[in-house]
């Protein structure tokens, strides 16, 4: 393994496979024309190698500054699933309908709670019906600007910590390590989701990047 | 010298005659600084990619002696945000320069 190769091998850690293959391309390119500016200058092949490598820094900070503004194989990997899961929702109707029958279905057999007077569980599926609605609607949304998708996701947090505090009351706080347990993989998509926007220009995001 | 946060600046500045491609673009600042200036190259390339992200800049595949280099051009926004930067370097750099001068 040559100097460079270790060096890329260290910077290209976690990217995704086209960063990975960008990150190389270029920094080829660059330790190349300085390797030959330093042969130019008369240094030896082996010394011209070590400049060119020294000249290119630290790979561990330049790994640091790539995982930035270049996508990660984490990122890459949930903009495929998540292209994925667009396409099987999206691609069927019916499927749309039926999530958003979720809600309906909720609000429904609340109204039919609440007739038999069982008011505590109409309650609760009255708001878990509201508090689903967001996601439910989603794919029959017409989200696609940044600002929309602003305000969706803003409404999506708000009527699910909404849900929660209401259903569970008082005893949202002393259940709030499970609750958090529960919300983190949705925060972790949602955080992860916010970086790739960063990353891509807005032409290339596909639409449940909105989201 | 440490020059955090004005490496973007300095790129922008680097690009604003002719387009032209990341070594160049180190060399040019290695140049113009007289190497006070001296960054670490790998660094170079991801400011560039933000620029790009952020459209202050745009790139395009170009053969030099037979090779293909990605060659970087100044976009509109970017000679915008160029200008302020400059004043607002200026500003900065007066302000220290008085403070420095009273001690």
């Amino acid at each position: 393994m040559t100097l460079l190769d270790g060096w890329l091998r260290r910077a290209t850690r976690c990217l995704a496979r086209d960063s990975a293959a960008q990150v190389r391309t270029e920094i080829q390119e660059h330790y190349e024309l300085t390797r030959d500016a330093a042969i130019a200058n008369g240094v030896s092949l082996v010394e011209a190698d070590r400049l060119a490598v020294n000249a290119l820094g630290d790979a561990k900070t330049a790994n640091r500054q790539y995982r930035r503004v270049l996508l990660t194989s984490a990122e890459a990997r949930m903009l495929r699933e998540g292209n994925w899961e667009a396409t099987a929702v999206c691609s069927r109707p019916w499927l749309r309908w039926l999530i958003l029958a979720v809600p309906v279905v909720a609000g429904i057999a609340a109204a039919a709670f609440f007739a038999t007077g069982h008011l505590a569980i109409a309650r609760d599926l009255l708001i878990s019906g509201i508090g689903m609605s967001p996601l439910a609607a989603a794919p029959l949304l017409p989200i696609n600007t940044p600002l929309r998708g602003r305000l969706y996701r803003c409404v999506k947090w708000v009527a699910m910590t909404g849900t929660l505090l209401l259903v569970f009351g008082p005893e949202t706080f002393k259940l709030s390590w499970l609750l958090l347990s529960c919300l983190w993989p949705l925060a972790w998509t949602d955080w992860t989701r916010a970086a790739i926007r960063r990353k891509l220009p807005i032409t290339a995001w596909p639409r449940h990047l909105y989201l | 010298m440490n020059f955090k946060g004005t490496l973007p600046t300095l790129i922008l500045e680097a690009l604003v005659h002719e387009p032209t491609h990341g070594y160049r673009i180190a060399q040019s600042i290695k140049e113009r600084s007289q190497g006070v200036l001296d960054f670490k190259e790998g660094t170079l390339y991801p400011a560039l990619h933000k620029l790009e992200s952020e459209g202050m800049v745009e790139s395009y595949e170009s053969v030099e002696k037979g090779r293909p280099r990605r060659y970087y051009r100044i976009t509109r926004p970017g000679r915008g945000m160029l200008t302020k930067d400059r004043a607002e370097w200026r500003a900065l750099s007066r302000a220290v320069t008085t403070i420095l001068g009273e001690a």
